[in-house]
């Protein structure tokens, strides 16, 4: 968890995702050894101790006393603070008391330390003894125990045993450290509490990093592990601090191989550079996507690779023969890459695992989303991901012993993978849910939330309208799709000059008007919704609601077809721009697609709606007005709504009336 | 782009286009890994015998060079190796060659179609300082072995049968040769004559293996049997019928190829498209598989089998006859396989392609 860039692979908090086997291999780690074996004389401590009283040595005696005391903590654990501090109030410290309470622990556990060192014994074991059989506790355990005691019942401050822990390792050597941990590992759950969590976790998580900086990578595998292992436990699954956010790359994690071919003995060279320079693409995948000279280079040197691999496939005793590694005899966290061994390592099938499933991490990476766009691969480098990718899974499958079930695995694995990726993409939420708060009813009336079996209250009444009026169907006065004549008559009044309507009033401006009168005109007047082309939306509008000077305008002659195409190829774009307009969909009518002039136009109407009050009240709502609407209150939403659905309900019913007729007929 | 014409030299550039056109065509007969002087156990040379009837060696180490500053010009055609040193062994096509001992003093064998086994010494080709332009017909051969021809009636000669193959016995001194006549022959390399002649087969010989051993030759022939003779009294001691006890009459022709194992106790042979395995000391037929192409080569590695035939595919069998790997070769129908000691594979074929491909599966390098 500590260093989330292994084989610069872009890892969250996963040490629980990937397997061992995989994050050891590609794991990124340096091979020198860090190892730091603090002796207690190197130890400085960080903070200064202060010996504000001068009572400090009687103080400590009081609590060593307490310290070899018998029976469990809670029996004297408190008396003994008391004792000590006599705090103003009885059960809990203040601040300046705490500091002193802490200052003593800290000070006397120093001393349990060096005179452990001092006896040449193990610093938890100091002061062990055996009496009838019975083993009786080291004394810094029990102080640990009793300081934990205090802790946990909120006695004492609650960062005061993880601040001990701290002081503990930082003076022991890396073999007592271990015994430390170990009583740490076995005092989890206490120390994972909420309170006591909140207190502590970053006292705790730079006292485990303290302790893996100390490890050697190379040689304190185990104990690393446990290391991480732990922090995994104790911190929350959603715990941003270990999360490589940004994915960098461990890029730093070369893989060396040989540049020149040996002497004495046998081995394709070109094969052996071929093959580990693939390493360089695994250490940082970004490099691929951003030039593709360096994805040729790595699928033409992959394909080389996989064509080997696939030449020579291992039989099952080969698989069979390399199973020592499993019993974990010869496990190494980082390739060998002496060309000596190229032959024995393409023999070994948990070699050529490891690399395929390396090439899967990679095909997963590149086709991650999220990234920037340009980061994305193109269409061509998906298809070669794909192909590549199919080729890789076979040659899992093929590799002995049980390649199938490593297969799947291993998908398993990195599905997992890819959903920790989504999850660090969406900013790491945590995965705690909150239970959800029950609104407390004032008024006792018990209000329960009604289900809606059709999502929301407007759908399921229209749902249950079909239940609640069954003669809808055969009522006359049930409404129909308006006939055209009908509908267009307001539009033909408009363009209608004697009628003196000013253009801004105009049914044409309504784009919801337009575009259900065109659905209308597709419908029931073909002809007439074919001069849409022509002449716009007032064409339209049947002729015979025309006065006869308008009409002459739409009347299509059949001499002048070719001006028609003249006049359609000059006018054609902005037709079309009207068209598009008008073609909208009502839904979009509120958006932001009207145009500017309808909406200086609305502006100004507003101001006149103000002032006169609604003016087309009864017609059909003006752009602004069915704005206003949809923003309203659910109510005239609902019906509107119920309008539009009768409309609806209309026209299924001329459609299925048509193909009535068409039986008849046939 | 322009040329100067002033120089132009139309016989040249008709030559060169020949040349290409032939190179095209050429197929690579029989490629053989020469014997290494010094410890260094990576292969160095390979002989290439092919069917304009030169015998070519060429260095693999420079062909791997050159392969690396060749792929960085990314052409996408094949590498033309040049060869280290050539000579026009036979008239029309060499069809094998073979190393007689190894060492300073190792013969260079090769046969053709023009019915000759000639021998070539090793150390002119590797200290040869001629320049490759005068190479060719320089060198002579240090052994000159014609076919004899037949007698017909009325003093009437037949045409000198070609060597399809040939086979040694270094201990013995002597050379056989698997012949166009249908008989095999066996000659004395110190005095050039005809020792032995092994007459039974009724159509002609595609190959023949020494069983040194037991002082035995094996020879496969087109009339679809292979046959055991003894190399003393030119008697055959047994008559190997792939075909017999099967009714895949189909599968079933000429024996083109035979290998026989490191013990000479096991025989690979093959016919037509079946691989079939023979147990010598038992004479039984161990195992018979059914190949997509026709073997046209086989060879023993310890206790498997490599075949080559006419598909780019290197297959290897056990010995029961399971396909345990197929590697892509270059050659689109190959002619021959051979094995270095370090387990480097070499597959000459159709298009004078030869294939190296390395113990991993990989391909080492390939030339034309």
């Amino acid at each position: 968890m500590g260093q989330a860039g292994t084989i610069g692979y872009p890892r969250c908090s996963t040490s629980t995702v990937l397997s061992n086997g995989i994050l050891s291999l590609v794991s990124a780690i340096p091979s020198v050894d860090s190892r730091l074996e603090h002796s207690l004389l190197s130890f400085k401590s960080t903070k200064p101790l202060f010996f504000a009283f001068k009572s400090s040595s009687i103080n400590m005696e009081v609590f060593k006393r307490a310290i070899l005391q018998p029976g469990p903590p809670q029996a004297f654990a408190l008396q003994t603070v008391q004792e000590v501090i006599k705090p103003q109030k009885q059960t809990k410290l203040a601040q300046d008391e705490n500091q002193l309470l802490e200052n003593i622990l800290r000070t006397l556990l120093q001393e349990l330390v060096s005179s452990a060192v001092q006896s040449g014994e193990q610093v938890m074991q100091y002061g062990q003894s055996i009496d009838d059989g019975e083993t009786s506790q080291g004394h810094i355990p029990r102080l640990l125990d009793i300081v934990l005691y205090l802790c946990e019942r909120e006695h004492v401050e609650g960062g005061m045993i993880f601040q001990l822990l701290e002081d503990l390792t930082e003076m022991s050597t890396m073999r007592n450290c271990k015994d430390i941990f170990g009583y740490i590992e076995s005092k989890q759950d206490i120390l994972g509490k909420q309170e006591l969590f909140a207190r502590g976790k970053l006292v705790m998580l730079r006292t485990c990093n303290q302790l893996l900086r100390r490890l050697s990578k190379a040689n304190d595998v185990v104990f690393c592990g446990r290391i991480l292992m732990f922090l995994a436990h104790f911190f929350p699954l959603s715990e941003r601090s270990a999360v490589n956010i940004k994915g960098v790359f461990n890029t730093s994690n070369e893989t060396k191989y040989e540049k020149d071919p040996p002497d004495g003995i046998s081995i394709d060279f070109n094969f052996y550079k071929t093959f580990w320079s693939l390493q360089e693409h695994f250490c940082n995948p970004a490099s691929l996507t951003l030039a593709s000279a360096k994805w040729q280079k790595f699928t033409s040197s992959l394909m080389i690779v996989l064509n080997t691999f696939e030449a020579q496939p291992l039989s099952d005793e080969e698989g069979d023969a390399n199973n020592l590694e499993e019993e974990s005899a010869n496990f190494s966290i980082k390739y060998l890459t002496s060309s000596k061994l190229m032959g024995l390592e393409l023999k070994d099938p948990s070699f050529r695992r490891h690399v395929l499933v390396q090439c899967l991490i990679l095909f997963d990476y590149l086709k991650a989303p999220g990234k920037n766009e340009k980061d994305l691969p193109s269409e061509s480098m998906k298809e070669e991901i794909k192909s590549c990718e199919e080729r890789v899974k076979k040659l899992l499958e093929m590799t002995p012993p049980k390649g199938k079930d490593f297969l799947r695995k291993i998908d398993h694995i990195l599905e997992r993978e890819k959903n920790w990726v989504w999850w660090k993409r969406d900013g790491c939420p945590p995965f705690e849910k909150q239970p959800l708060e029950k609104k407390t009813v004032q008024d006792g009336a018990k209000k329960r939330r009604q289900k809606w079996r059709l999502g929301n209250r407007e759908l399921s009444q229209l749902w249950k309208w079909a239940d609640q009026n069954p003669n809808a169907l055969t009522d006359p006065q049930r409404v129909r799709t308006p006939h055209i004549m009908e509908y267009w008559k307001p539009l033909a009044e408009d363009m209608d000059a004697s009628a003196g309507i000013e253009a801004e009033y105009h049914h044409k401006n309504s784009r919801v008007y337009c575009w259900k009168g065109l659905r209308f005109s597709a419908r029931q007047d073909l002809d007439g919704f074919s001069r849409f082309t022509d002449h716009g939306i007032e064409g339209v509008v049947p002729l015979e609601l025309l006065p006869p000077d308008v009409r002459s305008k739409y009347q299509a002659k059949p001499n002048d077809k070719s001006k028609r195409a003249k006049k359609d190829e000059s006018k054609g774009a902005a037709a079309q721009a009207e068209e598009n307009q008008i073609a909208t969909p009502a839904s979009e009518v509120d958006g932001e697609g009207i145009r500017a002039d309808l909406e200086a136009s609305a502006a100004q109407m507003d101001v006149d709606a103000t002032a006169t009050g609604n003016i087309s009240q009864g017609g059909t709502p003006t752009p602004d007005e069915h704005q206003k609407q949809s923003s309203d209150t659910d109510g005239q939403e609902a019906g509107q709504l119920e309008a539009d659905a009768e409309v609806e309900a209309g026209m299924i019913d001329g459609e299925t009336d048509a193909e009535v007729d068409l039986d008849a007929v046939g | 782009m322009c040329g100067d014409a002033r120089n132009w030299d139309e016989d040249a550039y008709r030559e060169s286009i020949l040349k290409e056109r032939e190179i095209q065509t050429r197929t690579v007969f029989r490629t053989v890994w020469a014997p290494s002087l010094n410890p260094n156990p990576n292969p160095e040379t390979i002989v290439a015998a092919s069917s304009d009837g030169s015998i070519a060696s060429y260095s693999i180490s420079s062909c791997i060079s050159k392969l690396q500053s060749f792929r960085n010009t990314k052409a996408q055609h094949l590498l033309v190796a040049e060869p280290d040193y050539f000579v026009q062994g036979h008239d029309g096509p060499a069809y094998d060659i073979k190393f007689y001992g190894d060492g300073e003093d190792a013969l260079l064998l090769s046969c053709g179609d023009d019915g000759r086994i000639r021998g070539w010494r090793w150390k002119d080709f590797t200290n040869s300082d001629v320049p490759i332009t005068l190479q060719g017909k320089q060198m002579k051969p240090v052994l000159d072995l014609v076919n004899p021809q037949h007698k017909g009636p009325w003093g009437s000669l037949s045409p000198i049968p070609e060597n399809n193959a040939i086979a040694v016995n270094i201990q013995g001194g002597s050379i056989f040769s698997a012949s166009g006549d249908s008989c095999a022959y066996c000659w004395d390399v110190e005095t050039g004559k005809l020792k032995v002649v092994f007459k039974g087969h009724s159509d002609y010989l595609h190959s023949i293996v020494a069983r040194n051993s037991a002082n035995q030759i094996i020879t496969g022939s087109e009339d679809g049997t292979a046959r055991i003779w003894d190399c003393k009294s030119g008697k055959c001691i047994q008559v190997i019928d792939p075909a017999e006890n099967t009714k895949l009459k189909g599968f079933f022709s000429c024996v083109r190829c035979i290998a026989l194992d490191g013990s000479e106790s096991w025989l690979a042979c093959s016919s037509g498209r079946c691989l079939s395995i023979w147990n010598l000391p038992a004479s039984e037929c161990i195992s018979r598989t059914s190949t997509r192409a026709s073997v046209q080569d086989v060879l023993f590695d310890d206790n498997q089998i490599l075949a080559v035939g006419a598909e780019p595919l290197l297959c290897r069998f056990d010995i029961s006859g399971a396909i345990l790997s197929q590697i892509q070769c270059a050659p689109p129908s190959a002619f021959s396989v051979s094995l270095h000691p370090s387990g480097v594979t070499a597959v000459g074929g159709y298009g004078g392609l030869v294939d190296v491909i390395s113990q991993f599966g990989s391909h080492l390098c390939t030339f034309r």
